[in-house]
């Protein structure tokens, strides 16, 4: 139990990770390949977080007197991954606007049967 | 010394000015990227002699080392700098006239944000502030690949969208393990204490950086974006991507490779992933009736050309890449350019319209050739020093791996030059050509490719002229110790 109690962070967010790959390889329908890309990015996200996480931490603000340095969290990655939530916050934007584009072009979001562009 | 974070700020602050203008007038906008571009050019020369003196590291914001972000500005930074900016200034000369309809403010502004990105790329030293500027250059490169907003742009871009947001999502994976790690994000202090973990704990995240901007890079396994994307943006915009866009993928993974991890063992996956590159690049190209789909494909190919001379990780290697890298640069941006109004006169991309073009338009078909001809390496044009350096650096690294890897490189030149003789053959001399009228694109569109034409054969007849500027960029690529130095003090 120890294993899972210290790396459980690193596993969920490496297993968001692999669901939103997997939704991006194995489904063929454009808006659910988005949320994998969603699921994905969340799993990241959630990876950065835990990276700088202390059990029992508190922010790194000195809010009340005798509080341990020791046992406060890293900001920086809180600071990256509020970054990369706007980032994904663009990107995704732009991927259901393409979806919008894409559906009144060909009148379905399947990306089997979206295949102009070949080799 | 004007301070570099100009560099940056200046094509940000003409792309948010663009809107401001449209409310006095809807003419400047097509004039502001050439201005901020012709801004970007004077601060890169003004910057010359001081980098060339000694690499300047500034700190942004005011802030002191352990806490700032700092931007390094050595000959390689500068090097991308003055090639953004002068590939910048011509595209966006030539897009006053070419680009008229659609939401054309919209591309003036993704425009400058693209050259934003590529420029804060290549001169940051922070892993994380690299990451977010390639994200500005990827995202606003996705929008304008749609820009026309047909069928084959807004899938091609679909495609680029998903498979860039995958290769994104493992470069934030690698530096998250790296902060990990390190418990820092400055390209020096990771340098510095690269050797102080075990190697196995620096692979994954090495891989994933290689994997994930190599989307960006178009190297082979994962450059399937590529020729749908090039092929179906507007012909600037495909000049961009293919002169700067894929640069920049490959600059961030000889940053990772050769300064910060100094991972000199990796260069052999690299240059083995570089002959194919070639290879399936000029194959592919070989067999496509497309005029921009085989440009595009040329570009993969160009891409596996400049990663193996860099790849051979000797100093003469590394100048050859840089200098076929300028090479590519320069070229792929006339034979982009000059197709642009090609294909709009003859209204379609398909080489059988483009029969009679050599007489219908002399001067872009003559930019044309040009290119074509540099690329393929003919003398007097650029291409024929940077490619005859890259021979002479394999055979100079004197083992029997590069030169049997150097034959199968010209073997893909010898391809290359089969398909671009094949497409100057349709320009000039297929077809009956007597009733052709005279029909150029507008002057404006000319003088860029007039400025290029000069350069490619001014860089050719004289390619001394670069040399010691490309022997500073390969030796702040291998002389990790002064990068260091110079960021850390």
């Amino acid at each position: 139990m120890g294993f899972l109690n210290s790396y459980i962070y690193y596993i969920a967010s490496f297993g968001l990770i692999f669901i939103g790959l997997y939704i991006l390889v194995a489904k063929s329908n454009l808006i659910k390949m988005i949320i994998g890309l969603n699921i994905a990015d969340s799993g990241v996200n959630l990876l950065l977080i835990s990276i700088g996480y202390i059990k029992r931490g508190t922010a790194p603000i000195f809010s009340k007197p005798n509080l341990n340095p020791k046992l406060m969290v890293d900001p920086v990655p809180q600071a990256l991954v509020l970054t990369a939530i706007v980032i994904g916050v663009a990107v995704l934007a732009l991927a259901l606007s393409f979806a919008v584009r894409l559906f009144q072009h060909y009148d379905t979001l399947d990306m089997r049967k979206i295949k102009e562009q070949r080799w | 010394m004007p301070d570099p974070v100009l560099l940056i700020a200046i094509p940000l602050g003409f792309a948010f000015l663009i809107p401001l203008l449209g409310f006095i007038s809807r003419k400047i906008e097509k004039f502001v990227p050439p201005v901020a571009m012709a801004v970007n050019i004077l601060l890169s020369i003004k910057l010359i002699p001081y980098v060339m003196k000694k690499p300047i590291v500034s700190s942004l914001g005011g802030f002191l080392h352990p806490f700032s972000i700092n931007l390094y500005v050595g000959p390689v930074g500068l090097f991308f700098s003055l090639l953004i900016s002068f590939v910048g200034f011509l595209v966006s000369l030539y897009a006053i006239s070419y680009i008229k309809e659609g939401a054309t403010q919209k591309y003036h502004m993704l425009f400058l944000l693209l050259l934003t990105g590529a420029n804060g790329a290549a001169l940051t030293a922070d892993i994380f502030n690299l990451f977010v500027f390639s994200e500005i250059l990827c995202i606003s490169s996705y929008a304008l690949v749609a820009y026309t907003g047909s069928k084959a742009g807004v899938e091609s871009a679909t495609k680029y969208l998903i498979q860039g947001s995958i290769g994104s999502a493992f470069f934030l994976i690698a530096i998250g393990l790296i902060y990990g790690q390190f418990g820092t994000l400055n390209m020096a202090e990771i340098a510095q204490h690269v050797h102080s973990v075990k190697p196995i704990n620096i692979y994954l995240p090495i891989a994933m950086i290689i994997s994930g901007i190599g989307v960006e890079a178009a190297i082979f396994p994962i450059n399937a974006w590529l020729p749908d994307a090039h092929s179906s943006a507007p012909s600037t915009i495909s000049a961009v991507l293919s002169g700067i866009a894929i640069k920049i993928g490959l600059y961030v993974i000889l940053r990772f490779v050769f300064t910060i991890f100094g991972a000199t063992n990796l260069l052999l996956i690299l240059i083995i992933t570089a002959i194919v590159t070639v290879l399936v690049g000029e194959f592919s190209a070989f067999s496509q009736n497309n005029i921009k789909r085989m440009l595009a494909y040329s570009s993969t190919g160009q891409i596996g050309l400049i990663l193996f001379a860099i790849s051979l990780g000797t100093s003469q290697g590394i100048s050859a890449g840089f200098f076929q890298l300028i090479t590519h640069t320069l070229s792929k941006s006339i034979l982009f350019l000059s197709t642009g109004y090609m294909i709009v006169k003859a209204g379609s991309m398909d080489m059988e319209n483009m029969i009679g073009m050599g007489k219908r338009m002399p001067v872009s078909s003559l930019s044309f050739t040009i290119g074509a001809f540099s690329l393929v390496g003919l003398p007097p044009f650029i291409g024929f020093p940077s490619k005859f350096l890259i021979v002479k650096a394999a055979i100079a690294k004197g083992d029997i791996l590069s030169i049997v890897l150097i034959i199968l490189v010209l073997l893909g030149t010898v391809i290359e030059a089969a398909y671009f003789f094949r497409a100057v053959q349709t320009l000039y001399f297929k077809g009956d050509s007597s009733s052709i009228q005279r029909d150029e694109a507008p002057a404006i569109a000319l003088i860029p490719l007039l400025l290029l034409i000069v350069s490619i054969i001014g860089i050719g007849v004289y390619p001394h002229f670069l040399t010691g500027f490309l022997n500073k960029v390969s030796s702040e690529l291998l002389n990790r110790i002064a990068f260091i130095r110079g960021i850390l003090g």
